[in-house]
């Protein structure tokens, strides 16, 4: 009976990810629900000396598969090593670039079922259980392994879909994986790496987030919602009109083929809402649009909709933020 | 030196979609597009035959018989010819079996460069070039923002946390583009009638010396139900008010929900 619940804990800076932490209260949680135990597997840098304090978030072991600065996928002959030795039920990866890419070389190097990127997911009956929205988020599908079909299942989980657990004081038993030889994945490499001009924030790990489109009107027009950001302690994130133009960096790209963030409070600023962008912020808890259309797809999906100038309203806003904060002229 | 472009066909983004009565999306009556972000790596593909590095543009596709139209309007944007695997045993397959087809009609057709989208556009599925480069053992070039090749390795410019990396590989390679490749170029009237007449092959799970047991009946997961999705809470709206009285509507939004 395979029980355990495996999952892809990413390291970046020496310290866990957010992702990491939302996967191992996941794992934690399907692993009560199996009668097994979560068990992560641990890469990237800080891996080796940050991997037991996962244990804080319910996980029993921790396998590092390495600790250095290199593509995740070329981890991934170490992962299928370390799930064929262990009698595991469910992988599960964020649905990440990082994270998709491990998961689909275990898909395919291990012939097993994947599901993803899925919203919510259970064990159920001794299975995987998942739903997941298809059809551009029209109808959401529950879908699980086929009869006979071999373990483990992989699931690729969207960020947000669990909330880190508060920290415990349990420590995960490290370990390290079992031998494998390199995959064909240990053949790409990073030949050259280029930094930004300036220090950007990861979009995943913020809890406000203030982001701007096609009406912003140009790289300038980001001063208002980075100043409202500030006086919110949130990032600025962008459309993908925005980053296009190049009036933001894509590591702000919100949406489909950017990042998908799951923040407390998120507020749209000339920013239509295709459903492009819908898909990458509408797990966001609380949003607020603010758009001079009073018809923008956007006044569909919001909380929010204050519709009028930005370059009136957010400015506003933010003197009445920082007035009720005590911070104002600040 | 030559790329496979593999193209998916998805239902139009905005039409009205369905599932069958055996929880199949309903594919009839639906106006079917090339998948969009697949539309980007055709356009990688055709600007690497432009410049010359590579001699051959081909693209493959699984899907029902329609799914020709998509090859015919990538070949209307360029490229030399098309194979469709069609087969009514691949009918509700997923992304392994998916991948475990495509990695056979690859291994038949040697490309020195696989090229996909990032992801589809539907089921917003993206682990099938992944599973591709680990049935073939070949290196895998994902999300990259361009791509070139030339000198027998593949390199691609990826976003990183802080900036770029190029990522390069020897071919062969599987590999994957993003939107930032630029916009898809638009079949010419030209490129509409001389797509016409390029060759374009079906094969069957024969052809590709698969049986249907293989692929354990096209898929290991099963759909076992659908459903709307929860209704949300109506949209509160803040309109006509000076831009100073929004702002305090807004404060007071904010505070009763603690967000300030």
């Amino acid at each position: 009976m395979s029980n355990d619940i495996f999952f892809l804990a990413e390291f970046a800076g020496g310290g866990p990810a957010r992702s990491a932490l939302e996967m191992a209260t996941g794992a934690a949680e399907l692993a009560s629900q199996s009668g097994g135990s979560a068990v992560a597997l641990a890469y990237g840098p800080g891996a080796a000396d940050g991997a037991a304090g996962l244990g804080a978030q319910g996980v029993a072991r921790a396998i590092v598969l390495g600790d250095e600065d290199r593509p995740a996928i070329s981890h991934a002959a170490a992962a299928a090593a370390a799930v064929r030795d262990a009698d595991v039920l469910a992988v599960l990866a964020p649905a990440t670039p990082n994270g998709r890419d491990l998961a689909a070389a275990l898909v395919g190097m291990l012939h097993v079922p994947a599901f993803g990127p899925v919203r919510s997911a259970t064990v159920t009956d001794g299975v995987l259980e998942t739903e997941q929205a298809t059809l551009q988020g029209s109808v959401i599908t529950t879908a699980r392994p086929s009869d006979g079909a071999p373990t483990p299942s992989i699931a690729l989980v969207l960020a947000g879909t669990f909330t880190p657990a508060e920290g415990g004081n349990g420590s995960a038993e490290v370990e390290h994986p079992p031998e494998a030889a390199e995959s064909a994945f240990a053949r790409a490499t990073v030949a050259e790496s280029h930094a930004a001009d300036a220090k950007v924030v990861n979009l995943e790990e913020a809890t406000v987030i203030v982001a701007g489109g096609r009406g912003v009107g140009g790289e300038e027009g980001f001063g208002p919602l980075r100043d409202l950001a500030a006086a919110l302690g949130g990032a600025v994130g962008a459309s993908r009109a925005a980053a296009d133009a190049g009036w933001i960096p894509y590591q702000l790209q919100i949406g489909q083929t950017g990042k998908v963030v799951k923040p407390s409070l998120y507020i749209g600023a000339g920013i239509s809402g295709a459903i492009q962008h819908r898909v990458g912020m509408q797990t966001a808890e609380h949003v607020i649009a603010i758009n001079r259309d009073p018809d923008a797809p956007i006044g569909e999906f919001a909380d929010l909709f204050v519709v009028g100038d930005l370059f009136q309203i957010v400015p506003a806003l933010t003197d009445e933020i920082r007035r009720r904060k005590g911070t104002e002229g600040a | 030196m030559k790329i496979v472009v593999c193209i998916k066909q998805v239902p139009a983004t905005g039409a009205d979609k369905r599932y069958t009565d055996d929880l199949r999306l309903d594919r009839s009556n639906v106006e079917a597009i090339i998948n969009p972000l697949d539309e980007y790596a055709v356009e990688q593909a055709l600007r690497l035959l432009d410049d010359g590095s590579v001699e051959g543009v081909t693209y493959l596709s699984m899907g029902p018989e329609q799914a020709s139209e998509a090859l015919r309007r990538a070949l209307a944007m360029g490229g030399d010819g098309a194979v469709l695997i069609t087969d009514s045993a691949l009918v509700g397959a997923d992304e392994w079996a998916t991948a475990k087809v495509l990695a056979a009609a690859l291994d038949k057709l040697a490309p020195d460069v696989a090229l996909m989208g990032m992801a589809s556009d539907d089921a917003r599925g993206s682990l099938v070039p992944g599973a591709v480069a680990a049935m073939r053992d070949l290196p895998l070039l994902s999300y990259g923002a361009e791509l070139t090749v030339g000198d027998g390795v593949a390199r691609a410019r990826r976003l990183s946390a802080a900036g770029f990396d190029w990522i390069t590989a020897p071919l062969p390679v599987v590999a994957t583009v993003t939107d930032q490749v630029g916009e898809p170029r638009y079949a010419s009237l030209k490129g509409i009638m001389a797509a016409k007449r390029k060759p374009m092959e079906t094969w069957s799970l024969a052809d590709l010396d698969l049986s249907p047991d293989e692929l354990s009946g096209g898929a290991l997961t099963t759909v076992t139900g659908t459903r709307q999705p929860e209704e949300k809470a109506p949209t509160e709206r803040i309109e006509n008010l000076p831009p100073a009285e929004a702002a305090v509507k807004i404060a007071d939004w904010l505070a009763a929900r603690k967000l300030i």
